[in-house]
């Protein structure tokens, strides 16, 4: 039987950080507050923030719904109004939650948008979504900035400056109409100044997977962890408190010599350690992370969980520079990079955590993700010679998450890991 | 080691549980096999049944098998002493088969894996097909039963072929859809079956090439019992690069059943072993 789950102190202020935006979201008709509808990856909270706005986000929306089991009907409601079967379940999940009269994650209805701010980061469905929405709410203004992709794999002046310049003359002009107030970069600076603390603690807690064993899983308990930074907390005195609160938590795990704290229970053995490409599966999120758990896998790194941002490459927020450190953040997300910098990426983590094994999670309906990854398994397969596997879900469509065929090809990877295990033992004992 | 006894292995695939009975020694032989369909009941009940039917058959009790091992779904078997990995028994049942075999392609009810070995059967590397189950013999079986073959036909009646027509071999929803369309257009069930060999074929052997595999090739599992399967492997073998000898055995079937019975032997002799230390 499950063991109940631990309430650490940080669990506990991510709920009330979480609960008390959508209660603001939900008495904006009183406060008169203006509402940006946004996207994850390259998002401009401190912008967004700086105008006294309030984000929403509807990917966020679309896995709280997924995690809730409601995304199904809301997928089925949209394919009734026409989208095919294979556009992406978050924009399905999420116009489906909108015609059921856009009631968010925490029971809340989220008022409807003022401004739809389209940060254009590596997903072309990110167009498409946002003209669905212009359609269900006719009128409301649409802020498109476009961030060039990182073909050659380096981000440019030039590219800078085109972001910049985007900026200045399309995103921020929206946002002094919808919002009735003037660009005030101080402002924006010191809220990028938290940006950047949040930023340097969100790498050093990421960073103590390095440990054994791993005191936190990278991406199973890393997508909660990275929740407060994505969704619109970034820039905010509460994150800054968030994180180091749960920092001290992980730091205490690591000086204990604890391993993962899961829906199950604590992991008490460290058996393998994985890096795992591409997002996760949020219907069946708690079975999924179990299949890991039973065979006393953790992941030490994942792809998905630097979607909204690359700090441990380096980058940080500048107080010093706002627009400039604004645009190449956009430019800097994980999907925006070309795949010869994602492989890189991806052996580097491999090689740092010390991993046993990669492990590719394709999303069914999400291209921008799976473009690529086959590619991208075997160039580290043959680099690396580490065990490798591949399986396919999707993100909240519970049609497509197959238990047994999962469970299948799992049981095969582990299978391999464990004869590496046995084979390098040997190796080392007849070296010894 | 020295003497003899017995062990028992029990395969519990997605269609078939499998068991054998094995006199371990240096020498080990099998003493009987038997293979039971799961149909709809409750494989660890099936398992429990064919361990009872295995014991009678040879006059033996419980008791008189040194080490009952289990592996596939295995872990519902009752009363097994342990649990060996599929990959690691059909890799050793495989060698015990067919002796110098550098790769063994299990080929079961739900997917394809092809298994690099090493010395003494050592898993080295594997693959295994994508998600879609039209790489399975789960998919062979239901088509057979559309075309009112007994699944015992399939082999034979692919090999009477002479014009195959090949189906999807993207998707099993769509496969079918290519099945009932060439039964409507009075394509012959040779010809049909066959082209379902080939498809699956050349999947098998895009998973060879990505494996790297190394000749001579097993073919293991259910659908290695297929002759018509085998005949298309080594047909479509013909027209690439590779030069694989391609290997089965009459009971490949039992090959994850074999493995677990050996491995169950070689942990019983070092459990003994250890045991006679503490003493």
């Amino acid at each position: 039987m499950s063991k109940e789950v631990v309430k650490e102190k940080s669990m506990v202020l991510q709920k009330e950080m979480l609960g008390k935006h959508f209660i603001e979201l939900s008495r904006t008709h009183e406060t008169g507050k203006k509402v940006v509808y946004t996207f994850v990856p390259g998002n401009l909270s401190e912008l967004i923030l700086a105008f006294g706005m309030l984000p929403v986000y509807p990917e966020i929306n679309a896995l709280q719904s997924g995690m809730r089991k409601k995304s199904g009907s809301f997928i089925r409601e949209a394919e009734k109004m026409g989208h095919s079967e294979d556009v992406c379940t978050y924009v399905k999940c999420d116009i489906g939650m909108m015609l059921n009269g856009n009631i968010g994650p925490t029971g809340e209805k989220l008022p409807p948008p003022d401004l739809l701010l389209l940060s254009y980061t590596g997903c072309f469905t990110f167009m498409k979504w946002f003209e669905s929405l212009e359609r269900l709410y006719p009128g409301v203004p649409v802020a498109m900035l476009h961030t060039p992709y990182q073909e050659n794999g380096e981000m440019t002046e030039e590219m800078t400056n085109y972001m910049v310049e985007q900026l200045k003359q399309e995103v921020i002009p929206k946002m002094e109409m919808v919002s009735g107030n003037k660009y005030d970069e101080s402002k924006l600076a010191g809220i990028l100044e938290n940006s950047a603390k949040a930023e340097d603690l969100i790498v050093k807690i990421f960073s103590t997977t390095k440990n054994r064993p791993s005191p936190i899983d990278a991406y199973f308990a890393g997508v909660y962890y990275i929740g407060p930074i994505n969704s619109g907390f970034r820039g905010t005195p509460e994150a800054v408190t968030y994180y180091e609160a749960l920092y001290e938590e992980i730091l205490e795990r690591v000086r204990l010599g604890l391993g993962p704290i899961t829906p199950e229970g604590e992991m008490e053995e460290e058996r393998f350690r994985l890096v795992v490409e591409g997002p996760p599966n949020w219907t069946s999120f708690r079975e999924f992370w179990k299949l890991f758990y039973d065979m006393g896998a953790v992941v030490v790194a994942s792809s998905y969980t630097k979607v909204g941002g690359m700090h441990d490459l380096g980058f940080r927020h500048d107080p010093a520079q706002p627009l400039a450190s604004l645009g190449k953040y956009c430019m800097n997300c994980y999907t925006n990079l070309n795949l010869p910098q994602r492989i890189d990426l991806l052996a580097k983590y491999i090689t740092e955590y010390h991993a046993d094994g990669f492990l590719v999670n394709s999303i069914k309906s999400c291209n921008s993700f799976s473009a690529g990854q086959l590619l991208m398994m075997r160039q580290l397969e043959e680099r690396l010679g580490i065990p490798v596997s591949f399986i396919e879900s999707d993100l909240v469509d519970p049609r497509y998450f197959s238990y047994s065929n999962i469970k299948n090809r799992l049981d095969s990877f582990f299978q391999m890991l464990d004869q590496r295990k046995i084979i390098k033992g040997q190796m080392e004992e007849t070296t010894a | 080691m020295t003497g003899q006894f017995y062990t028992m292995g029990v395969d519990v695939g997605g269609s078939y549980v499998k068991a054998v009975l094995v006199n371990y020694s240096d020498n080990p032989k099998i003493i009987d096999k038997h293979a039971e369909k799961i149909r709809k009941r409750n494989p660890a009940d099936v398992a429990g049944e064919l361990v009872n039917y295995i014991l009678q058959n040879n006059g033996l009790q419980y008791e008189d098998i040194a080490y009952l091992a289990s592996t596939g779904e295995g872990e519902l078997v009752r009363r097994k002493k342990g649990h060996f990995y599929s990959m690691t028994t059909h890799s050793k049942g495989g060698e015990f088969l067919c002796p110098g075999v550098k790769t063994v392609v299990d080929m079961g009810a739900l997917y394809v894996r092809a298994i690099k070995i090493g010395e003494r059967a050592r898993v080295l590397d594997y693959k295994m097909t994508g998600q879609c189950a039209s790489g399975s013999g789960q998919f062979i079986e239901n088509i057979s039963r559309y075309l009112g073959l007994a699944i015992e036909e399939v082999g034979s009646v692919s090999l009477e072929a002479d014009h195959p027509e090949v189906p999807s071999g993207i998707c099993a929803v769509l496969a079918e859809t290519d099945v009932i369309n060439m039964v409507s257009r009075g394509i012959t069930t040779p010809n049909i079956i066959k082209g379902i060999h080939l498809s699956i074929g050349g999947r098998i052997i895009k998973l060879m090439s990505a494996l790297k595999a190394e000749s001579p090739v097993m073919l293991a599992g259910g659908l290695a019992i297929n002759k018509g399967m085998v005949q298309a492997i080594r047909e479509l073998l013909k027209d690439t690069k590779y030069e694989f000898e391609i290997v089965t055995h009459p009971d490949a079937i039992y090959s994850g059943a074999i493995g677990a019975a050996l491995w169950g032997g070689f942990r019983h002799v070092k459990l003994s072993k250890e045991q006679a230390v503490l003493v």
